[in-house]
């Protein structure tokens, strides 16, 4: 045989080399607008007076910003791998907003009123007429119990779903459009009817008064109470409290009061030095500019002796130390904290500690660290990556959206694969609501209307392909950030209506949903 | 080619299957020998794909028996078929094109880590597997994270076949393998499926309507006619032009000549 003969098709394949291989990934794009965003969103919120060039000196990127934007990138993110996952499969889930406000006020109302199972049945003593039976009743319900309560009914509404998807062959689009507005209208429903005990204002849509859970603290000789309600005390009762304090955590408490007020001291002599200066600086500009010599030396020597009486730090009390001991005790509600509380306080702590925005006379901060569903956020997006391409499911969830048939043919159990992801799907709106009731401890029905669409639409800008078989978690990752960046990136631009990131959203989910198209075909090898 | 007196891998005898009224099999019977490519022949609607869905476990036959390896044999899925060594290969290969060959050759028996579906896959261990399985029918593949699509018609049947071989086929099954592809590619998957042949252990069912394809390698021939066999035998007992004249469904060449002309 000649070696022209020996030539085989293989042989017309590119080898991928290193460079091309990355630029071919299909996240590129999406990972390119995300980087236009961020620098969009540090550019444009660097306020008027500084000039600076750099992104990260913009109210984007300051403690507060950071932390607000990264709650919203990181809730959205968690309905966009519940829904991402599912349209990888070939289907796709129009309930999660609707899930999102169930969820929610099923958790609230269980914390709020407790939980109970009541059984009707029809009794004839003294004529036909409906009695209750009370099978069970739980009158004062934990953290964990409503979010497994809650778990209960989501998880089987999702399971309900895809088993009738998968069994009646109907497309998801109509069973999930039932379950959007079945799911709804149960909400609104229940939450009126509920909220016709005294302690509510009668048929509202809304819980709240939901104590703030994540904050309950177990304080010695006063029981469990708000750690806000403890700190504000009267002032004998919290000079007691330090009476009963060991000495060595006295004296550490209050070395790190001196270190803290000595630190704010300084940082506001800088502040008022850096007030005083900066007219001075503009007048000698002025100065110069007119070429008035004497106006000019004489700026320059009030510079010169610019002086300012150091601030003086604030003493410390036996209040102060009260309020930072009950600062420290943790929370008697771990689970509530683990999904309303913040996460990475010392490192805000670190970084942030200007006295001008992020800290006030006390040293504490304005922005505590991140919130919680960030890190949920985190640990779910690091399971969905090992799952969907590591492990013998995500093959299967590939091949299930991929060629259901060819799947089928291979002993896939594409129908236990739907249905799992259909659950999963609940599970993630079920985890945003969680992270929210703890955040803020109320709930209304209308809450996490139109979600569905925006984690769809975040899974698309991605790189989801809507027929399913292609994707990654880390295209649905970008996608989220794309999609909470843009929203604030505009709103900080000067002279523009903040709705046109919609505009700008609108343009880059179809541009998106082209672009993978365009991929999918190319993979298919129709292009 | 091994000689007729060994016992054949697969065997059907009298073999009926009747849809209603319809009866697409009547009373076919045939031997496959291991390292033999038995060929398929008859026109469409014949009842080629009735008969190895039969053998395949798709269908259940209305009556008439099956033998593997010289054991009755039922078969009420085709997973029961797959179990006893039948891999049948059909035209739409049951590939993903959006995966990888490797995702695909082991698409459902992944090979993972711990047990349990969220086992963490063995890709290097597959990767290689695949390359090798496929390499050893003919094919060398460069990139086993190419995704199937990008793969051309030829090597996609190869890696459907590998795939079948690797996982415990004793009898291969074509439909029709050649059909849907261009002139070089269908010389491709000839190749490859010579050195399944030559692989000496497995029988293959090749359906075709390519004579010419039959004639290059085949070792044995079956024509069916509405559903019965009219004619078999090996390539040495047969002329060409009784192969000629039995796919044409059984009329002589020159009558058909006739009535053309
Ligand atoms: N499931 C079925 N129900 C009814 N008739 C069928 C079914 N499958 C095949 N047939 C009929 O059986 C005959 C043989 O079909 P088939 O085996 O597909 O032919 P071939 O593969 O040889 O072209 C055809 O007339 C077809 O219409
Ligand atoms: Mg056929």
């Amino acid at each position: 045989m000649t070696s022209e003969l020996s030539r085989q098709e293989a042989d017309r394949h590119r080898p991928k080399g290193g460079l091309r291989s990355i630029i071919s990934r299909p996240e590129i794009g999406p990972i390119g607008v995300m980087l236009l965003l961020f620098g969009m969103l540090g550019y444009f919120s660097i306020p008027a007076a500084e000039t600076t060039w750099n992104p990260f000196a913009g109210e984007g990127f300051n403690a507060l910003g950071i932390r607000n934007n990264l709650r919203v990138i990181s809730q959205l993110g968690i309905i966009a791998l519940g829904a991402g996952l599912l349209i990888i499969a070939g289907e796709f889930d129009l309930s999660i907003g609707s899930m999102i406000g169930f969820a929610g006020a099923c958790m609230a109302m269980t914390l709020r009123w407790g939980f109970s199972i009541i059984l009707p049945y029809l009794s004839f003593e003294g004529g036909a007429h409906l009695e209750f039976y009370t099978l069970l009743h739980i009158p004062d319900v934990s953290p964990s119990l409503a979010i497994f309560i809650t778990l209960c009914f989501t998880l089987t509404f999702g399971w309900i779903q895809g088993f009738i998807i998968v069994r009646s062959g109907l497309p998801s689009f109509i069973v999930t459009l039932g379950g959007l507005f079945f799911l709804r209208g149960l909400t609104e429903v229940s939450l009126r009817s509920f909220n016709h005990r005294p302690d509510q204002s009668k048929g509202a849509t809304t819980v709240t008064e939901i104590p703030d859970l994540k904050n309950v603290i177990n304080l010695p000789g006063h029981g469990e109470m708000e750690r806000e309600a403890a700190k504000y005390l009267p002032e004998a009762d919290l000079i007691s409290i330090v009476k009963g304090l060991p000495a060595d955590t006295i004296t550490e408490i209050t070395e790190r009061l001196e270190y803290t007020f000595q630190r704010v001291a300084e940082a506001k002599t800088d502040l008022m030095v850096a007030k005083g200066v900066k007219p001075l600086e503009r007048a000698l500009e002025n100065a110069l500019e007119s070429n008035n010599e004497f106006m000019v030396k004489t700026i320059q020597d009030k510079i010169a002796n610019f002086k300012i009486d150091p601030v003086v730090p604030k003493s410390v009390t036996e209040v102060d130390i009260a309020r930072a001991y009950i600062d420290t005790i943790s929370t008697v509600q771990p689970i509530a904290d683990f999904f309303g509380g913040n996460i990475l306080e010392s490192l805000f702590d670190w970084l942030y500690f200007p006295i001008d925005w992020n800290t006030n006379n006390f040293g504490n901060q304005f922005a505590p660290g991140l919130y919680s569903c960030v890190m949920i956020w985190v640990i779910l997006s690091l399971v969905c990556y090992i799952v969907l391409s590591k492990t013998q499911v995500g093959n299967w969830i590939y091949s299930t959206g991929g060629n259901l048939s060819a799947a089928q043919a291979n002993g896939v159990p594409t129908n236990k694969v739907k249905i799992s992801l259909f659950v999963f799907s609940a599970f993630c709106a079920t985890l945003f609501a969680t992270c929210q009731v703890f955040e803020v401890n109320t709930s209304d029905a209308a809450k996490g209307n139109l979600k569905e669409l925006e984690a769809i639409a975040a899974a698309v800008i991605g790189g989801i392909v809507m027929t399913g078989g292609f994707g990654t978690v880390l295209g649905i990752i970008v996608g989220a950030f794309i999609f909470g960046l843009a929203k604030e990136a505009f709103f900080y631009i000067p002279g523009i209506d903040g709705s046109f990131y919609r505009v700008f959203l609108g343009f880059v989910i179809i541009a998106s949903a082209l672009l993978n198209e365009n991929i999918r075909k190319r993979i298919m090898g129709n292009i | 080619m091994v000689d007729a007196s060994s016992q054949p891998l697969i065997e059907t005898q009298n073999l009926v299957k009747k849809f209603g009224s319809f009866t697409a099999l009547n009373g076919v019977s045939l031997k496959v020998f291991p390292g033999e490519v038995h060929a398929l022949l008859g026109d469409n609607g014949a009842g080629k794909s009735t008969l190895i869905k039969a053998l395949s476990g798709v269908h259940q036959p209305t009556s008439g028996k099956i033998f593997v390896e010289g054991k009755e044999t039922r078969f009420n899925s085709p997973r029961d078929a797959s179990g006893v060594g039948i891999g049948t290969v059909y035209q739409d290969l049951a590939l993903n094109s959006l995966t990888s060959v490797t995702r695909n050759f082991f698409l459902g028996r992944e090979m993972k880590f711990g047990k349990g579906p969220f086992g963490i896959l063995k890709m290097k261990e597959m990767h290689e597997i695949a390359i090798n399985e496929m390499a050893k029918i003919g094919i060398k593949i460069e990139d086993p994270e190419q995704p199937v699509g990008t793969m051309s018609g030829g090597q996609r049947q190869t890696l459907a076949i590998a795939r079948a071989i690797y996982f415990g086929a004793k009898v291969l099954i074509l439909d029709e393998p050649t059909s849907a592809l261009g002139q070089l590619q269908q010389m491709e998957v000839l190749k490859t499926i010579k050195k399944v042949q030559q692989l000496g252990h497995i029988a293959i069912i090749l359906i075709t309507h390519n004579e010419i394809h039959a004639r290059l390698i085949a070792d044995r021939y079956t024509f069916i006619s509405l559903g019965e066999v009219i004619g078999s035998g090996t390539s040495k007992d047969l002329e060409s032009d009784d192969i000629r004249r039995l796919m044409a469904g059984g009329a002589k060449v020159g009558d058909l000549a006739k009535e053309l002309a």
